[in-house]
């Protein structure tokens, strides 16, 4: 833990962490100093002068957001000369501002709008000036206006730090406007449309498209969830009104590298009311699925699985809950009796990637190491954590990236190394031997014969000298990565495509019959197939079950097909890649006649004829383990790419919604 | 910042300023050029507040401001001089402090510029007492705005040259080429008070 500094901010007594500014300071004993550019977890820049404040023996003010907490420091936020000129800026900025709060979307929590009231500024004593920009809404996603704009930058900044670059000034002064390059629209640059900018800015400037007259933030309901489209499980927000959701945020502690969603987190939402949805039972008449009861189904699956003799599987995605994995591996365990149960955690991961992957603290990670991996936020593949990457390279973490292949990320990396990558991470170990680190005979015999590098050496020195180094490999490189661990204090984490993959394999779901491969290429009887499956063509098999909330490809195809609830519809955990466990909230009401998967699961063990019961304690899926050489090899078999995965699993999320547009566009090279 | 922003300096900014007499100019010139210069547009105070006080500054130089113009110019230079992030827009704030308070400044409100620099307060008159009628500021001026005709020494009954004022950009050529004198520069109020010239 970083030292503590003891101070007072206006009367009251503080300690913060060394390093912390005044803003952050004030605010942890509930003090706010007003600001307009500030953006936590980023460096201050000083532009809007309104966290200036007051030190007890300092000649002038200093701004809040820059300046550091020393010991013994008094100050005053809030003196009349400094509230003064406060209400002087704010005059300034609402000078160039329309005043319309009264139809703006952004009104509630508008940040300009709170100053202007908090200082009484009811109409600029100013001249008004007038900009007359045109809207950018050319794109269905994100809506410009810089007519709003009060350039305080942030997100230009915040598209800098995470890596995307896409937004900057044009001009300077008064005249200034954030534009793209060439001034272009958004779909003409490299906008990814995650929305992070929407997330950052305080007014009306940038915003999400369609929000016009759907609402403003006093009327919604906000609920903290998981978005489960990839790996990366990122925090969000949800905001809910009349039953539906109407958009959502990033949800992530502000300042963490992990405040990042993508589009399809975003606005993805759209395809839970779209006509693509299951919102009943149905089951097959004459070659055409036809709606049914749930009590109907539930009977006829039930009769299926009891015929089956033996020969059932179950496949699922691993983008089901904790909840719903735990109860399902019962169902088949105790009530089904099959082993054979797997999920598309298997296509591109091992149980023991998943199973001993360690917890990791993203923000303190100072150097990284990614293994195998290519994120992406252009590709949209963990785009999450190609920006998290990119935004503590910017807070001054170091990257290494290993990859046998190209990698954009590798042009912000201190060092790649594009070769084999189990085999750098073998001469990383041996770099690591060869600087004094003590390690045991197998892990030295191995590496014996190998040559080393200047890369590598720089890599392996790196490694050594961080406070908290992190590896981040691909599934297949965990165990190679691993053996570093026995070499130094570093964590290493294996990145699955999708976001609850570490709590499947933790609540059993891994097979000890067939696996998902075999199962799916119909070598079952009967083939429960839960959740979103990446597969487009029926496997070959006598009865196809599919539970999932759209009508995917494999559901037109199945024999009876259970209407399941979405992640945004459904309560329970998932164990996201970085160890944590996440809440998942019911944002809203399942859809029709849909039901969350463990219910289902609860309801068919009832027609079976030994009822379930849902278990309240779900333990925490990380297990640990003394880790121990393993040969360093990529492993075999786990050749799934987490850009197809998450397509796969996506596609009908991306197909109905406005995803689709995106999707569209860049076939069409805009 | 660019490179082309930095090319001009404040001392530069300041030596077009010291140029200019009256102090509503000197301060106008300043935050003009310092605008088109060395701003570098970094924080609110600076950037906003001296594109304010240049719409101010403006409004007393073409005589449409009021007594509110003069104090908000006050105002935005003494705010500036502390929010300000660096040395560049605290010396525009204390600059135009310096001259604001004159009372030169305050004159401008009713029409007059001591100086006779801020030439809409100004209006340029042909005294009918010097006037030889030879036509030079007929040739120099470029809008139009001097009726007579160059007098012919064996005709007469011509009457002297005059200034449509309405037509005046007030260039000053005819002053310059005028060999008599004929041409005065007057505060506007004055001209008001006076009573028509008789020939």
């Amino acid at each position: 833990m970083s030292k503590q500094i003891n101070l007072t901010i206006d009367g009251k007594q503080v300690q913060a962490a060394e390093g912390t500014n005044l803003i952050d300071a004030a605010e942890s004993v509930g003090v706010h100093i007003p600001n307009l550019c500030y953006l936590k977890g980023m460096r201050g820049i000083g532009a809007c002068r309104l966290c200036l404040v007051d030190v007890e023996g300092g000649k002038a003010p200093v701004v809040g957001c820059i300046t550091k907490v020393k010991e013994g420091m008094v100050v005053n936020t809030a003196t009349e000369k400094l509230q003064e000129m406060r209400k002087f800026i704010i005059d300034l900025i609402l000078s160039m501002h329309p005043l319309d709060c009264m139809t703006c979307t952004k009104a509630g929590v508008c940040n300009l709008q709170q100053y202007a009231y908090n200082f009484e500024v009811k109409e600029s004593n100013f001249t008004r000036k007038k900009f007359g920009y045109p809207v950018d809404e050319a794109n269905p996603f994100i809506k410009r206006d810089p007519d709003y704009c009060i350039l305080c930058a942030r997100c230009v900044r915040v598209c800098k730090e995470q890596g995307t670059n896409v937004l900057d000034f044009m001009g300077r002064g008064v005249g200034a406007k954030v534009a793209t390059a060439m001034d272009k629209p958004l779909q003409e640059s490299e906008c990814t449309f995650c929305g992070s900018c929407v997330d950052a800015c305080p007014v009306n400037a940038l915003l999400e498209a369609d929000r016009w007259r759907k609402g403003r933030e006093w009327d919604y309901i906000k609920n903290n969830s998981v978005c489960l489209s990839c790996g990366n499980g990122c925090d969000i927000t949800v905001s809910s009104k009349d039953g539906a959701v109407v958009k959502i945020n990033s949800g992530s502690a502000e300042g963490s590298v992990e405040k990042y969603i993508c589009a399809i987190g975003r606005f993805g939402f759209e395809s839970l009311s779209s006509d693509a949805r299951v919102t009943t039972p149905m089951k097959r008449v004459n070659g055409s699925l036809q709606e049914t009861t749930w009590k109907e189904a539930l009977d006829l699956v039930a009769e299926k699985l009891n015929k089956a003799d033996g020969k059932t599987g179950i496949v699922s995605t691993a983008g089901i809950l904790n909840q719903d994995a735990f109860i399902l591996s019962k169902l088949a365990a105790e009530v089904i009796k099959t082993k054979n149960i797997d999920t598309t955690a298997s296509l591109y991961a091992d149980v023991d990637s998943m199973k001993f992957s360690d917890s990791v603290d993203f923000d303190a990670a100072d150097v990284i190491v990614i293994a195998g991996l290519n994120p992406s936020q252009w590709e949209r593949t963990l785009p999450a954590l190609d920006a998290g990457i990119r935004r503590r390279v910017s807070r001054g973490a170091k990257l290494i990236v290993l990859n046998s292949g190209n990698t954009r990320i590798a042009s912000e990396a201190s060092i790649s190394v594009q070769a084999d990558e189990a085999l750098t991470l073998a001469q990383i170990a041996k770099a690591l031997i060869d600087k004094g680190r003590k390690a045991g005979k197998e892990l030295t015999d191995a590496v014996s014969g190998l040559s080393v590098t200047e890369d590598i050496e720089k890599a392996a020195e790196m490694m050594v000298k961080a406070a908290q180094p992190v590896v981040f490999c691909a599934p297949s490189l965990f165990n190679a990565s691993r053996n570093l661990s026995l070499l130094l204090d570093i964590k290493v984490v294996a990145v699955p495509a999708e976001a609850n993959a570490r709590g499947v394999v933790a609540m059993g779901l891994t097979t000890e019959g067939k696996t998902y491969k075999e199962m799916t290429s119909g070598e079952v009887d009967v083939l429960y197939a839960i959740g979103e499956l990446p597969l487009t063509k029926r496997p070959n098999v006598g009865f196809l079950i599919a539970q999932t909330s759209y009508m995917t490809d494999l559901a037109k195809q199945a024999d009876i097909v259970l209407p399941a609830a979405t992640y945004l519809e459904s309560e329970g955990t998932v164990t996201g890649y970085l160890g944590k466990n996440k809440d998942v909230k019911m944002v809203i009401s399942p859809a029709g006649d849909s039901k969350q998967h463990k219910d289902i699961f609860i309801q068919l063990s009832k027609v079976l004829g030994a009822a379930l019961k849902e278990t309240a304690e779900i333990k925490s899926a990380n297990e640990v383990s003394k880790p121990k050489f393993i040969p360093f090899e990529k492993k075999k078999g786990l050749d799934s790419s987490p850009a197809d995965i998450i397509e796969g699993t996506n596609a009908s999320v991306i197909n109905h919604s406005k995803l689709l547009w995106l999707k569209e566009a860049l076939k069409a090279g805009v | 910042m660019t490179e082309e922003t930095t090319q001009v300096k404040m001392e530069d900014v300041q030596a077009k300023a010291d140029a200019k007499k009256c102090p509503v100019q000197r301060s106008l010139v300043f935050v003009e050029e310092f605008l088109a210069g060395p701003m570098c547009g970094k924080c609110f105070p600076c950037s906003m507040g001296s594109y304010e006080a240049r719409v101010r500054l403006k409004r007393i130089v073409d005589g449409s401001a009021s007594e509110e113009d003069i104090e908000k110019v006050n105002t935005i230079s003494s705010h500036m001089l502390v929010a300000s992030m660096c040395k560049r827009g605290k010396d525009t704030a204390k600059y135009v402090q310096e001259h604001i308070g004159s009372s030169e400044v305050a004159e401008h409100l009713s029409g007059l510029c001591a100086k006779h620099e801020c030439v809409e307060h100004l209006k340029y008159i042909i005294v009918p007492e010097n006037c030889t009628m030879c036509g030079d500021c007929l040739h120099a001026c470029k809008d139009n705005a001097i009726l007579g005709e160059k007098k012919k020494p064996y005709l007469s009954g011509y009457t002297p040259f005059e200034i449509v004022q309405k037509r005046c950009t007030k260039c000053g050529e005819c002053m310059k080429v005028c060999k008599y004198d004929a041409v005065k520069l007057i505060s506007a109020r004055e001209m008001v008070e006076k009573e028509p010239v008789k020939v």
